[in-house]
């Protein structure tokens, strides 16, 4: 059990670096429309990573099942979320930033 | 307790710390309704990260309330605020 | 009520039985989930679970889009897949010191049914590599990339033969049973 716990840490940590280069990606991109790209993505596998490794070190299945489904809530959410962001930036013609 | 865990909560604290600064930058709206969109994922992390590290299963349901909430959240201000006050815009434009 | 429910879906009432029926173990799971074990915490949960099914027979009547078993059991690891390559995709690009970026927006017009299929396709675009949707029109879809010089069409088009597979749409007769 002890490797399994340390096998979640270490998902655990991989995570972390996905929510910090999320935050970069807000923080860094040019336009709206990528910086949703950043916040979506990373933020998503970010909280993958989380739950399996909270999954590994969890000591029930309900709490498992319980970690997948708040992942799968949040997973909907932020699509449509993003989704609905980026439709009603294009409606108000903000033009996403481009190659020069 | 496990510091390990709390340890990596503060990390996810200091993310949305950083993105702040997207709300004082903006330049819209939406930009700056993102950066909240990022407290409800890291919000949703963090509880998860302390339910374990402090051995407290309930902050698991207070995790899937913030997953609620930070959906409900974005598709309000979509629907609501960002479109209404740009129709108040036009409508003063009309008139 | 019924009658009148049962004329405008096409469904015979054993149909409508059968699928409240798998409507309710699925919420019944959902309502196990968010409360655990507590006996005393389905006095609230079995009206609740009745409630959604009413509602969910009323927003997403039957026939608007057949999970196939097979089919996600194939799409799954796909998809874990893919958004893992599109979170690790994103990481390279916020850390590169460059600006790994050259956007542009691309136009997609999808054979897909509306209803289920299509939502669940302008969904999963968002968290592909590369892609995002930001508009739907009818069935054509507007996506925002994020690096012009990827392969979006062949990713696009590969998803959405696989959400079809998910959905029976290619073979519509094998799952009739």
């Amino acid at each position: 059990m002890r490797i399994l716990n340390d096998i979640g840490l270490l998902f655990i940590g991989i995570g972390m670096l996905f929510f910090i280069s999320g935050t970069i990606g807000l923080l860094r991109f040019p336009d709206i429309y990528t910086r949703l790209h950043a916040m979506t993505k990373a933020d998503n596998v970010g909280l993958g990573l989380l739950v399996l490794g909270l999954s590994c070190q969890a000591d029930s299945w309900q709490t498992v099942a319980r970690l997948i489904f708040i992942w799968i809530l949040v997973l909907i959410a932020s699509s449509a979320s993003c989704h609905l962001v980026a439709r009603s930036a294009l409606q108000k013609n903000i033009q996403p930033w481009s190659r020069p | 307790m496990s510091f390990i865990h709390i340890a990596f909560a503060l990390i996810l604290l200091l993310a949305i710390a950083a993105g702040l600064f997207r709300i004082l930058a903006g330049p819209t709206a939406a930009d700056r309704m993102m950066a909240a969109q990022l407290f409800g994922t890291c919000g949703v992390a963090i509880m998860l990260l302390l339910a374990e590290g402090m051995e407290s299963p309930v902050l698991l349901d207070i995790a899937l309330v913030f997953a609620i909430l930070a959906a409900m959240a974005t598709i309000t201000f979509v629907r609501r605020a960002w479109h209404s006050s740009e129709n108040v815009g036009e409508m003063n434009e009309n008139t | 009520m019924i009658t009148n429910y049962l004329a405008a879906h096409h469904l015979r009432l054993a149909d409508l039985a059968g699928i409240a029926a798998v409507r309710f173990v699925i919420f019944s799971t959902v309502w196990f989930l968010l409360t655990g074990s507590e006996m005393k915490s389905w006095l609230v949960g079995i009206p609740a679970v009745f409630f959604a099914v009413g509602l969910s027979l009323y927003l997403s009547p039957p026939g608007c889009g057949k999970l196939s078993f097979v089919g996600g059991c194939f799409f799954i690891p796909f998809f874990l897949r893919q958004s893992f390559l599109s979170g690790i995709d994103v990481m390279r690009r916020t850390l590169s010191p460059q600006r790994l970026i050259n956007p542009g927006l691309v136009s997609y017009t999808t054979t897909l049914p509306p209803g289920a299929p299509l939502i669940f396709f302008v969904n999963t675009i968002s968290l592909l590599p590369g892609t995002l949707s930001a508009d739907l029109q009818g069935n054509t879809v507007t996506i925002h990339t994020i690096d012009q010089d990827l392969p979006i069409w062949t990713n696009i088009q590969n998803l959405e033969g696989r959400i079809a597979v998910l959905f029976n749409q290619h073979e519509p007769k094998e799952n009739n049973l």
